[in-house]
């Protein structure tokens, strides 16, 4: 069981104290709305993530995690629902493992502090050196996108989805709203951050979690908080069928269909939703897998992705282009079996125990992340309630859950004949 | 089976191995606390093995990707596959080939001998029609197909290309669509006779189990027949890459780059501290903490995916340094300068320690992890390693032997792989 505790308003510390791992682990999680800063606020993580005051320089700060034994660190921006999440994580080697007698895990919380609350600026501002070496890199991250297909179909799909809504918006901002944030900007977004976001800190590992906490409550103390909740609109039915496709110079086509999952909540049935998408597209006894691939091998891969937070559901497969009404109706037909209780009940037990095994954790960083992605939620589940939960759902919980999935958007990435190679140059 | 304790007492950890009558290397870790565990059954047959030794003695062609098609198809029986039998313990499954070998595994937490059982019974009985090999036909197809696409792996390949003018290091692990059409069921049978047998074999368990458990279960389960280890040819390649150049459009947002130095390698495989000192040599010259990465990051030539490797096994060693880039070709001559002033003027010192420290911090932190740890027990294996081998080599590596690895790269040896964008 985790130890929860609130060090300020607005910023809990969730910590599960084990000597299971040779590593501990600690991530801070802030979330905010998705709204006009959305770009200030990525460019800020990751310059908060380059240096701080203590080691302004970023070969110095990376010289200073190779001597901390290799401690890894890392920066991210995610969607969480409609909130936007910013993390930065440290792992490193436990105490016990050090070659001199000192303390890793303080020596970890005390740099991540140092970055979160004492970074690189001079008289209100980051330096603008350090800002214009971000953005490039941001922009390069943004459009590098570009690189993946697979990837980009998915995201593209979510976009035309949720063109209406926060959650279809790219998760950094765009190139043109990275390029036009300011030193100033940056600096106002990190005083936001500081005062408005949601923070969670997850600690992970034998370390002494009051030390950890004290370094944090200490610096949040001297900040004064007025902490914004970011809300999700779940739209619960597709309301206009869409289809939309792209065309590139690739090999393969990528189909993406996204489902509205039907769900008042991020918690909402979320145990019949999870088995059900489990059962749709998930594992290797999956109707997905066993049909699409297995038995009329049209596609490599074929699976459906749940993401509760926003309430949907999106089905992908690589195939030949000229596949995809095939594949498509293949999906839908496999659903409506789905809907129909047409499941071997052999195959639900399946699921239950797979997923049970999918939330048996094994590393810190399994643990972490769980914990941290219920940042926004008010009660902490740990991962034996949701297997509990789980080993209750019925069939007919699951055909109900199904029936509620509504198609409401299709991008099809399609692979069009290399015409670069007769061009010439 | 005469069981060995091997302990790393640093670590806290201990290694139980015995070798079974059949010749199959068993190497279990138990961990405390630990309801998990993983186990993965792998066989020394990989994509460079495009030639096996037939009953004559002598080498003998075999089209590309056999071992690739090979792991996709043990999964199949002629009754319940492989993966409806996991999905009743609820360990999940799976597999996966690289160039030196192939590895099947699971994961799980309750019934894990049982899942150890379904494990070494279905990789020790195949089964396959020329129907379901013409089926998967068609998944590979598709799998090769995304592979295509992805420009990480194609700037690899065609930097490998680039390098080896006859190693199979320089075909894709699953082969092409040309050479997957030659294999039939019947060719399938033969190799799999030839390459799984268990003196060819390590099973490793990591995790929450017993050890002399698993030992029970592989008397009990692993067939006693008498095998050898299959035998590889060693083609030695001249110092010199086939293309100094090579570049490739693909739908792609920034170019791509990676560059090579191959190795004149007299021996087929590196030792151990060779491998471990050329990592902390390119982690001292060209990690993140580097005056070099500094360099390229300020004049905008790189971004944090930049990122150097070792890449060895049998009869190849190159190392690749690589990401994106706006210049290619500036950046890898930047590269070209700085590790030629650096074997004049020698490693700094300080860089050295730092990176030494930080590779024994990585590795002890790999012990976490029990995927890793039991996929770095069996590599151990197939290398001719014990046990922890790779933390005391760590320990006792020297200046003068980083020195040595850097000595190694040659500019007359290396090549550019590039992938651009689509005008």
């Amino acid at each position: 069981m985790p130890q929860v505790r609130m060090l300020a308003d607005g910023v809990r510390l969730v910590s599960e104290q084990t000597e299971r791992f040779k590593t501990g682990r600690i991530t801070v999680t802030a979330a905010l709305p998705m709204d006009e800063r959305m770009a200030a606020n990525s460019l800020l993580i990751y310059l908060l993530k380059r240096s701080c005051k203590e080691y302004p320089d970023f070969s110095l700060l990376n010289g200073k995690l190779d001597e901390l034994y290799g401690a890894s660190l890392s920066a991210g921006v995610i969607k969480m629902g409609e909130a936007q999440a910013l993390t930065l994580s440290m792992s490193f080697l436990e105490d016990r493992f050090a070659l001199t007698d000192e303390s890793i895990a303080e020596q970890s919380a005390e740099l991540l502090a140092n970055m979160l609350f004492s970074p690189c600026c001079e008289n209100g501002r980051f330096s603008e050196e350090s800002l214009a070496a971000e953005k490039r890199l941001m922009v390069q991250r943004i459009e590098e996108k570009l690189n993946d297909k697979r990837t980009y179909a998915f995201n593209k799909c979510i976009a035309h989805m949720c063109s209406n809504e926060a959650f279809g918006k790219d998760k950094y901002g765009t190139v043109e709203e990275i390029q036009a944030v300011s030193a100033q900007d940056v600096y106002s977004a990190w005083e936001n951050m500081l005062a408005t976001a949601v923070f969670q800190i997850t600690v992970v590992g034998g370390a002494g979690t009051d030390r950890v906490a004290d370094i944090f409550e200490k610096n949040f103390a001297k900040i004064e908080r007025r902490p914004v909740k970011p809300e999700t609109v779940f739209i619960q039915r597709g309301r206009h069928f869409n289809r939309y496709e792209e065309s590139y110079p690739v090999t393969q086509g990528k189909l993406v269909i996204g489902f509205r999952a039907g769900i008042k909540n991020s918690r909402d049935n979320i145990h019949a939703v999870t088995v059900m998408n489990d059962i749709y597209g998930m594992g290797t006894y999956s109707k997905l897998f066993v049909n699409v691939r297995e038995k009329l091998s049209l596609a490599y891969y074929c699976w459906s992705r749940l993401n509760a937070g926003k309430g949907l559901v999106l089905v992908e497969a690589g195939i030949d282009t000229d596949k995809e009404k095939k594949v498509s109706a293949e999906v839908l037909s496999q659903l409506s079996d789905l809907r129909n209780g047409k499941t071997d009940p052999e195959v639900l037990e399946s699921s239950k125990r797979s997923l049970k095994e999918r939330y048996t954790f094994t590393t810190p960083e399994d643990i972490c992340s769980w914990y941290a992605s219920q940042t926004l939620e008010d009660e902490i589940m740990t991962a034996d309630d949701m297997i509990q939960g789980i080993s209750e759902v019925t069939m007919e919980q699951v055909c109900d859950a199904a029936k509620k999935l509504s198609i409401d958007t299709i991008f099809m990435l399609k692979a069009q004949e290399e015409e670069a190679e007769n061009d010439g140059d | 089976m005469e069981i060995k304790r091997i302990t790393n007492e640093r670590l806290g950890e201990t290694v139980f191995c015995a070798r079974h009558s059949s010749g199959l290397e068993v190497r279990v870790l138990p961990k405390e606390g630990y309801t998990s565990a993983y186990a993965v059954f792998g066989v020394k047959y990989g994509s460079i093995d495009t030639s096996v030794k037939n009953d004559s003695g002598e080498f003998e062609t075999i089209p590309e990707g056999t071992a690739h098609f090979l792991e996709h198809k043990l999964f199949e029986s002629e009754d319940l596959n492989a993966f409806e039998r996991f999905a009743k313990t609820g360990a999940s499954a799976n597999a996966y080939t690289s160039f030196e070998k192939t590895a099947y595994l699971f994961k799980g937490s309750e019934n894990i001998g049982e899942s150890l059982e379904i494990l070494l019974d279905f990789v020790q009985n195949p089964y396959f029609t020329q129907q379901t090999v013409e089926k998967e036909q068609g998944i590979i197809g598709q799998e090769i197909r995304m592979y295509q696409d992805l420009p990480d792996w194609q700037v690899m390949f065609n930097l490998l290309k680039a390098l080896y003018k006859s190693s199979p290091v320089r075909i894709d692990i699953a082969g092409t669509q040309e050479s997957i059409a030659k294999i039939d069921a019947d060719l399938l049978y033969r190799l799999y006779g030839s390459f799984y047998n268990p003196a060819n074999m390590v099973l490793s368990v990591v995790g929450g189990i017993d050890p002399q458990e698993v030992f029970d279960i592989v008397e009990r389960c692993v067939k006693p027949v008498k095998g050898e280890a299959s035998e590889r040819k060693f083609v030695k390649e001249s110092a010199k890459p086939v293309k100094k150049y090579v570049e490739e459009n693909l739908s792609v947002a920034q170019k791509q780059f990676l560059l090579g130095y191959k190795e004149d390698i007299a021996e087929p495989l590196l030792a151990l501290e060779d491998e471990l000192a050329s990592q902390v040599m390119l982690e001292a010259i060209a990690g993140k903490s580097s005056p070099l990465f500094k360099k390229l990051l300020d004049e905008e030539l790189i971004d944090m995916g930049f990122g150097t490797e070792l890449f060895n096994g049998f009869g190849f060693s190159c190392v690749m340094m690589g990401g994106t880039s706006a210049d290619p070709e500036k950046t890898a001559d930047i590269i070209r300068k700085e590790i030629k002033h650096i074997q004049s003027s020698g490693i700094d010192p300080a860089a050295f320690e730092r990176a030494k420290r930080k590779l024994y911090g990585r590795m002890v932190m790999g012990y976490n992890d029990i995927d890793d740890t039991a996929n770095l027990l069996m590599n151990l294996h197939f290398n001719g390693y014990e046990p922890f081998a790779e933390l005391e080599v760590c320990k006792a590596l020297t200046l003068e032997k980083a020195q040595q690895r850097l000595a190694v790269l040659k500019d007359g040896s290396s090549a550019l792989s590039v992938i651009s964008p689509i005008a």
